[in-house]
């Protein structure tokens, strides 16, 4: 009987690729990335949308193509083609896929933050991530628990090489859309405009000195003013006033040479972050594991070296301190994770890799984000929005619904 | 020798097909995967085991041959 081996090179691999990730974050925050944002694949998918759709669903303030999820998908390809992995394949579940990174996406947009996200909340000293963080073992496990029990989105197959480019080309489009927009061209026909701003009670949106929402208003002397004469925003609240997340952004160039760096570390090293605890739950493998403890240590030290680390419940960037609110999306989330077979960083690599599936689960989780901020059921640092419980509830019949549907029966 | 077809599959399913097909405890076994993530995951998951691993590439995937003594 030869050697066992609890711990092995690969988990400190691993480790090591979460420590650059968490590092790498915290220093995008550090560059001007929202706070214990410097990389979500939900927060920066949901400002892809909004590029797009924030005309027309309520999002202004986070409209922008993040280059971190181009640098992130190309890194990937890059990595994949050196190394022969780039490998067209498709044909799991594909229109499954779409949904299940629908769900993902608007439950993460509840919790705030997709399951990295709430790893570098955590390590940016954001205790209501706790809850997060809980939200995903419990929803990994219960995965975890399908998988044994036969769930299986079936086989893909190898495919045509133009539909392994798919993820790919989707990103180099959006490349040239973002250079465009950095170099200054402004696209009407997608993105929040004065003309095209809708009306949102009780809102300003304000874009240098523009005033994008509510239409017709101006700035006059530091305050928002309507078209009526009525002020609507004072100048001293105005000056206090925080961008929102899409306004908060490091530059381009670093962004995307972030990404792309990030983008390789991601595609040779596996990381996943939710495939860490399955592999504990499933088959007592522990290096995935290392990944986000490696994530963890890394943005967590990073952030106190950059005083970027705030302990603590309460005033948290982009949170909110609904723990039930934070707990639950999350176990949404992380199930989808698991029947989607990795988290929606590793969804991106994929895709990069020449994985159709992965593709419309990424196509999937932006189409989630612009629906969630259209039906506003996307959190605020206020809160859950309304319909928020009601829609956790739809979907987590969804997600049971899919795994009896994909359920093969084991001899 | 054990033969797994793990091709196609998403994750975790490779690690899963390859351990259960190591409970046997066979002294060779052989994996066939097709894409970098099951090759990784198997490849590591073998090796932590205790078998000696090689990988050949193919047009369908890859190859796992494992062996032990």
């Amino acid at each position: 009987m030869a050697k066992h081996r609890l711990i092995g090179p690969s988990a400190w691999v691993i480790g090591a690729a979460g420590l650059v990730i968490g590092v790498g974050a915290a220093w995008l925050v550090s560059m001007g990335n929202p706070g214990n944002m410097g990389l979500c694949i939900a927060c920066f998918s949901r400002d892809i949308a909004g590029f797009f759709f924030g005309a027309n669903a309520n999002m202004g303030g986070v409209a922008y193509i993040r280059p971190e999820i181009i640098g992130l998908l190309g890194g990937a390809l890059g990595a994949s083609l050196l190394t022969r992995e780039f490998r067209p394949r498709g044909g799991s579940s594909t229109l499954l896929r779409f949904v299940l990174g629908f769900i993902f996406m608007v439950s993460s947009l509840i919790f705030l933050g997709c399951t990295v996200r709430a790893w570098l909340r955590l390590g940016g000293g954001d205790l209501n991530a706790l809850y997060g963080v809980a939200g995903i073992v419990v929803g990994v496990t219960i995965g975890a628990v399908m998988l044994r029990k036969g769930y299986n989105p079936g086989r893909a197959r190898k495919l045509n090489v133009a539909i392994g480019w798919t993820g790919p080309i989707i990103a180099g489009i959006l490349l040239v859309l973002a250079l465009l927009w950095v170099s200054g061209t402004s696209f009407s026909a997608f993105t929040v405009t004065p003309e095209k701003a809708k009306l949102f009670p009780g809102v300003a949106v304000v874009q240098g000195e523009n005033v994008l929402r509510p239409e017709g208003a101006s700035i006059v002397d530091g305050a928002v003013v309507a078209a009526d004469g009525e002020e609507l925003v004072a100048a001293e609240k105005l000056a206090a006033a925080k961008p929102a997340p899409g306004g908060l952004r490091a530059p381009f160039l670093v962004s995307i040479l972030a990404g792309l760096a990030l983008g390789v570390v991601a595609q040779r090293s596996r990381f996943c972050s939710v495939g860490g605890i399955r592999d504990v739950v499933l088959v007592r493998r522990f290096d995935l594991l290392f990944g986000v403890i490696g994530l963890l240590i890394g943005a967590t030290i990073a952030n106190m070296l950059f005083g970027q680390y705030n302990l603590g419940f309460v005033g948290q960037p982009v949170a909110h301190t609904d723990a039930l609110g934070n707990f639950a999306p999350m176990v949404v989330a992380g199930l989808a994770a698991i029947m989607l077979g990795g988290c929606p960083f590793r969804q991106i690599v994929m895709s990069g890799e020449g994985d159709a599936d992965a593709t419309m689960a990424v196509v999937g989780m932006i189409a989630g984000a612009g629906f969630a901020h259209w039906q506003g059921l996307a959190s605020s640092p206020t809160g859950l929005a309304a319909n928020a419980w009601l829609a956790l509830g739809v979907m987590a019949v969804v997600l049971v619904a899919i795994l009896f549907i994909k359920r093969e029966r084991i001899a | 020798m054990v033969e797994v077809d793990a091709r196609g599959l998403s994750c975790p399913l490779p690690i899963m097909r390859a351990k259960q097909a190591i409970e046997s405890n066979p002294s060779e076994l052989r994996v066939l995967v097709d894409s970098g993530t099951a090759k990784a995951s198997v490849t590591h998951m073998l090796s932590d085991e205790g078998y000696e691993v090689t990988v050949s590439d193919g047009p369908d995937g890859f190859t796992i041959e494992a062996t032990r003594s």
